[in-house]
């Protein structure tokens, strides 16, 4: 069976979340640590979210100021990512020895 | 300053966009909007504001575009974190129904010959071939291999090299006798040929009577004296064979510039070989200014009033009259058998310069109601009646005319630059696409779909502005061509003209500063779009660079 197409970006995200399994995370942290811009990271967290892989939750704040959301990986969405984060990267990316070494 | 209103500004267009978005993406909006508040730095939380703004603005076209897809789930299995499928399927609906709507317009003959109008411009000053007329030559070839000796007339009167042209005149003529008027619009347009002196007499003796070809002598010993550059006696008043030529064409009772004839050939022509190129069939008429009419008609005219005045100082009012009539007669010749608008303005020029002798004289001999007469014939072909009368007879006018080529050159150029980078951003998506593509191609994938889908619009836009603008003008040449009616013909002789003018600075720079210039302007552009590229791709490999280096333990 075809395994199903991961993006690049996606695994960053995912990553970020095994690092702190259990840790909520907001929107802006993991923009800084992935480096990927809120128009790349929200369709990601969107998509994990929609597939319960991903729970949100609203956060209050000071007075005036708005509530933050913030994600944390569900039970599933947890192994998911680990088995994801296992599996070999694309050819190109396996060719750099450090990165190889990180992902495994 | 400037960069906390950009702030403002982007954090307005992110609530904005929060209001237009689908009901369940509206709490992710809010999400991108609550964090807002803690990005640092104004430019960072610009770019923070503007990326969640595009991806609420993407998700509401989604929604509009395909609503029975929205809000369902996705399908599981290989297609979950391929892509989002209602974005993807909308940027293809949308970019595939303006490419198709685009290409639809080729259907239509308006839009091909409009965009044959747009480029061709654009051709001359990038190959430097502002001289050539590649479609006519080509339509020559297949006159010569058919033998048509219609055909060959009809290149023959529209080729700017004067030798190719009285080279098919010629064989035009040897193919049918009936078409030796030809000769006489070749002599027209290329007064310097040496086969005029042989083609003048069987002219003559063809056409007795017309005007035109000893104007056409005269045109010809002009030009003899400016080759020698024999300036003593140029301008033909000191020359016997020219005054003896001026003075039979002032004398010939018609004038027959044969440009109905041209008409009638176009009507034949055109459609046979399914030549609609305005520019050519059209465009060159004009083009070929008969200049006896503008100079030596004038000055010969102003010989005969001159004698005219000495004849009246010695007393010989009868003589004078003569000549003043003989300028006036000549004038109203030209004026009303002549087909340009150059001939009708030489016309009434003539005709105000007599009449206003003819008023004085009539004056002298106290004739007043034969004075009052003339008075009103100068006051109607003088100068600024010519020019009211010179004014009129335009459908759209030349302002407009002048716009609406701007429009279309512009609409063509846009089409072939949308069109080129639909080419190039379809070639990187596939490439994008293949198993095994490189990471380059895989980050470039997002920013070529956003390029193809602007592409697209574009395209159908342009092609749109093409058409709409355009139709009018196809519609006068069709009227002129199938119908022969060319009153409107000037709205689309003026138009072509400006689509020539607007990229070729006749006044200022010659064909090869024109060539230098374009090519210029577009190496830089091109040089520009490289560098461009080049640093976009080698910040993203750093960035990429960076984001792997950080997993390593």
């Amino acid at each position: 069976m075809k395994t199903p197409r991961i993006s690049s970006e996606t695994l960053l995200v995912l990553e970020r979340f095994v690092e702190r399994p259990t840790g909520w995370r907001y929107g802006y942290e993991l923009s800084r640590e992935t480096g990927l811009k809120s128009g790349t990271l929200y369709p990601i967290l969107m998509r994990l979210e929609k597939h319960a892989l991903l729970e949100a939750r609203w956060l209050a704040t000071e007075d005036g100021v708005p509530p933050r959301h913030t994600y944390r990986l569900t039970p599933n969405g947890l192994e998911f990512a680990r088995v994801r984060l296992a599996e070999p990267r694309p050819d190109c990316l396996l060719q750099q020895p450090t990165l190889s070494r990180g992902l495994g | 300053m400037l960069v906390t209103h950009l702030r403002r500004l982007a954090t307005v267009l992110l609530e904005s966009a929060i209001r237009i978005a689908p009901a369940d993406t509206r709490d992710w909006g809010r999400a991108m909007r609550g964090e807002l508040n803690h990005v640092e730095g104004h430019w960072a939380a610009t770019a923070w504001a503007l990326g969640g703004a595009s991806v609420l603005a993407k998700r509401a076209l989604a929604a509009l575009l395909i609503p029975s897809r929205h809000g369902q789930g996705l399908p599981p299995g290989p297609g979950l974190f391929a892509k989002d499928v209602s974005v993807r399927n909308a940027v293809l609906i949308t970019g595939g129904g303006c490419i198709l709507g685009a290409l639809l317009f080729f259907a239509a003959p308006p839009f091909r010959q409009a965009l044959r109008v747009a480029i061709s411009p654009w051709t001359r000053a990038f190959l430097n071939a502002s001289d050539d007329q590649p479609r006519l030559v080509a339509l020559a070839r297949r006159a010569e291999q058919r033998r048509d000796a219609e055909g060959l007339a009809f290149c023959a009167v529209r080729l700017r090299n004067a030798g190719a042209g009285a080279r098919l005149a010629q064989e035009a003529v040897g193919l049918d006798p009936n078409l030796l008027w030809v000769y006489a619009v070749v002599a027209v347009r290329h007064p310097g040929l040496r086969e005029i002196s042989e083609w003048i007499p069987l002219l003559e003796r063809w056409d007795p009577q017309n005007a035109l070809f000893p104007l056409i002598t005269a045109e010809s010993v002009d030009i003899s004296h400016v080759d020698r550059e024999d300036f003593n006696t140029q301008g033909g008043e000191k020359d016997p064979e020219w005054r003896s030529a001026m003075t039979a064409a002032f004398q010939s009772p018609k004038f027959d510039d044969y440009l109905d004839r041209v008409e009638e050939l176009d009507r034949s022509v055109v459609p046979r070989y399914g030549f609609y190129d305005p520019e050519d069939v059209l465009f060159e008429e004009e083009d070929s200014l008969p200049t006896y009419t503008a100079s030596g008609s004038r000055q010969f005219a102003s010989s005969l009033i001159q004698s005219g005045e000495d004849l009246e100082a010695k007393g010989d009012r009868k003589g004078a009259r003569d000549k003043y009539w003989a300028v006036a007669h000549f004038g109203q010749m030209i004026d009303s058998q002549g087909h340009t608008s150059v001939e009708h303005g030489a016309g009434t020029s003539l005709q105000a310069m007599a009449y206003k002798r003819l008023q004085a004289l009539s004056r002298k001999e106290g004739s007043p109601s034969e004075a009052a007469l003339f008075s009103y014939l100068t006051a109607k072909f003088d100068e600024p009646s010519q020019a009211r009368g010179q004014l009129g007879g335009w459908i759209f006018g030349w302002d407009i005319c002048k716009r609406n080529a701007s429009v279309l050159l512009v609409a063509g150029l846009m089409m072939l630059i949308f069109s080129g980078l639909l080419v190039v951003t379809a070639s990187i998506l596939i490439a994008g696409s293949r198993r095994g593509a490189g990471p380059a191609a895989q980050t470039a994938k997002p920013a070529a779909t956003l390029v193809a889908m602007i592409s697209a619009v574009g395209l159908l836009l342009s092609s749109s502005a093409l058409y709409l603008t355009y139709r009018p003008y196809w519609y006068i040449f069709q009227g002129a061509i199938l119908n022969g009616d060319r009153t409107q013909a000037r709205d689309l002789r003026a138009f072509l003209n400006s689509t020539q003018m607007l990229l070729r600075f006749h006044l200022v720079l010659s064909p090869d500063e024109q060539f230098r210039f374009w090519g210029g302007l577009t190496s830089l552009g091109i040089i520009g779009l490289i560098l461009i590229l080049l640093r976009h791709f080698r910040s993203r490999a750093r960035t990429n660079g960076l984001q792997h280096s950080s997993r390593v333990p």
